[in-house]
């Protein structure tokens, strides 16, 4: 078999491929959504930095509701049908300290994720969200594999800043 | 279970009441936030049809000239050759603008389809400013308007001066700085373009000393389709995509605009834009410079 191409998944883009890919993305408060399809075999990705577009700017996939909205329409012009497609949601932490509600973006994107994902009757069958601190997620496009990576808080001086020891208490996958 | 006093039960009831009246307050505010939104994307939407019925004018006006001029210049007497100079030269201004907002449209089509990425490289930032300008020379020559351009970098003017960043997209943020500059500036106006490094941060500031910006069009201007003069008579062209790609662009590349307007000073726009610290063409190697690395236990 060959190699998987690797893409890397900037904030505020989204990608979906018929080619098996691998696709690596960093996440604090943002929130990637994952798609695959069971029955075609592919999957595609997004990353987004807030909730809701309220009109400002450009309707980029920078805002949850026009990520997911736009992943899922990639999805369908790549050949998927919505019935096939299962989700995965990963990010949210709540990486800068914050008390108003208001602030609490991580929690606010997740939330857009269950509720847009709920109503498009499309499952969530697993998800690593919330907590304090950052994750490094892999998406296999082809399998729907996901593999993901805590990152500890940034420590300024040494370079390598990760304890991949991390204990994995705040991921909780979900029941089928 | 025990038995609560009247006093406790009256007091009990009060913090619910409160509790009740708190969250109803709460919900009226959360409605009337979402009513100011939904009212803003409808607005939006709106925009955006009108939008698709101006870019035909936008469109098909330039290339009705230019296929009209050219007709003419195919059709003009030998004697009469100093016509075809001024009919160029009119071609060139149409083809100009309809390559800018071309460029623009797909450039904004571009991110709302979450298709962007950026592509480092190292930019000689002095070559890419002046070509830029040089550009818009010929747009300013017509109204008389002057570009002063200064650069600050350590290295100093003789040698060539590299940054890390994404060509291209700086080279839209710069157009679309200076064609607004050009666009609002008054007849024998003055463009002063500074760009200097500070830390490994890049900051170019275009000033113009044309048109004042309204208070009320600051808080919209970086909305997609707003434009400063959307009146039909308006004589200036564009489409209001300008500066919302400036700031998505600059969103990309981890960088900021900020901008101050006034009457006697001008309006000067700053864009600041971090260094990049990836690897050109590398997207294996995670932003800080780590390795992926993966533990093996955390599949989903």
């Amino acid at each position: 078999m060959t190699e998987p191409s690797v893409h890397f998944l900037y904030p505020s883009t989204l990608f979906a491929s018929r080619e098996p890919y691998i696709v690596n993305t960093i996440l604090g408060s943002c929130v990637a959504v994952c798609f695959y399809d069971t029955v075609l075999q592919f999957g595609g990705i997004n990353h987004y930095m807030l909730p809701f577009w309220n009109g400002q700017g450009l309707a980029s996939p920078k805002f949850g509701n026009i990520a997911i909205t736009k992943l899922l329409e990639k999805m369908q012009a790549l050949g998927s049908s919505q019935k096939n497609i299962i989700a995965k949601v990963f990010g949210g932490g709540n990486i800068i300290e914050a008390s108003a509600a208001q602030f609490m973006i991580g929690d606010r994107n997740i939330v857009v994720a269950k509720d847009m994902l709920k109503e498009l009757q499309i499952q969530i069958i697993s998800s690593s969200v919330g907590g304090s601190l950052g994750r490094k997620i892999q998406f296999n496009t082809a399998t729907g594999e996901v593999k993901q990576k805590i990152i500890e808080k940034q420590q300024p001086v040494n370079g390598s800043s990760i304890n991949i020891n991390q204990p994995s208490g705040i991921i909780k996958p979900l029941e089928k | 279970m025990n038995k609560l006093t009247d006093q406790e039960l009256i007091d009990e009831l009060r913090i619910r009441m409160m509790e009740n009246k708190r969250a109803l307050d709460e919900l009226k505010d959360l409605n009337e936030k979402l009513k100011n939104v939904n009212r803003k994307l409808e607005e939006s939407e709106a925009l955006k049809s009108h939008f698709i019925s101006n870019i035909t004018n936008e469109i098909v006006n330039p290339f009705a000239s230019i296929l009209g001029l050219s007709k003419s210049i195919l059709s003009v007497n030998k004697e009469n050759w100093k016509k075809v100079f001024t009919m160029v030269a009119l071609i060139h201004t149409e083809a100009f603008s309809l390559d800018f907002q071309l460029k623009n449209v797909f450039a904004a089509a571009k991110i709302e389809a979450g298709e962007v990425y950026p592509e480092i490289g190292k930019v000689d930032i002095q070559n890419l400013v002046r070509s830029v300008t040089e550009s818009f020379r010929i747009e300013a020559h017509k109204k008389k308007v002057t570009f002063d351009l200064s650069f600050d970098f350590p290295t100093g003017e003789e040698t060539t001066y590299c940054f890390k960043t994404d060509p291209e997209k700086l080279k839209l943020i710069l157009s679309n700085l200076i064609n607004n500059a050009v666009k609002f500036s008054y007849e024998e106006g003055r463009i002063t373009i500074r760009i200097w490094t500070e830390e490994q941060v890049l900051y170019v500031s275009v000033l113009d000393n044309g048109v004042e910006i309204t208070d009320e069009f600051k808080q919209i201007i970086f909305d997609r389709f707003k434009r400063a003069d959307s009146s039909i008579t308006s004589i200036n062209r564009g489409h209001g995509l300008g500066l919302s790609i400036v700031k998505a662009l600059l969103d990309l590349l981890g960088g900021d605009i900020t901008f101050e307007s006034d009457k006697e000073k001008g309006t000067i726009f700053t864009i600041n834009i971090p260094e990049s610290m990836e690897e050109e063409d590398s997207f294996d190697t995670s932003l800080n410079g780590n390795e992926m690395f993966f533990d093996d236990n955390q599949v989903f």
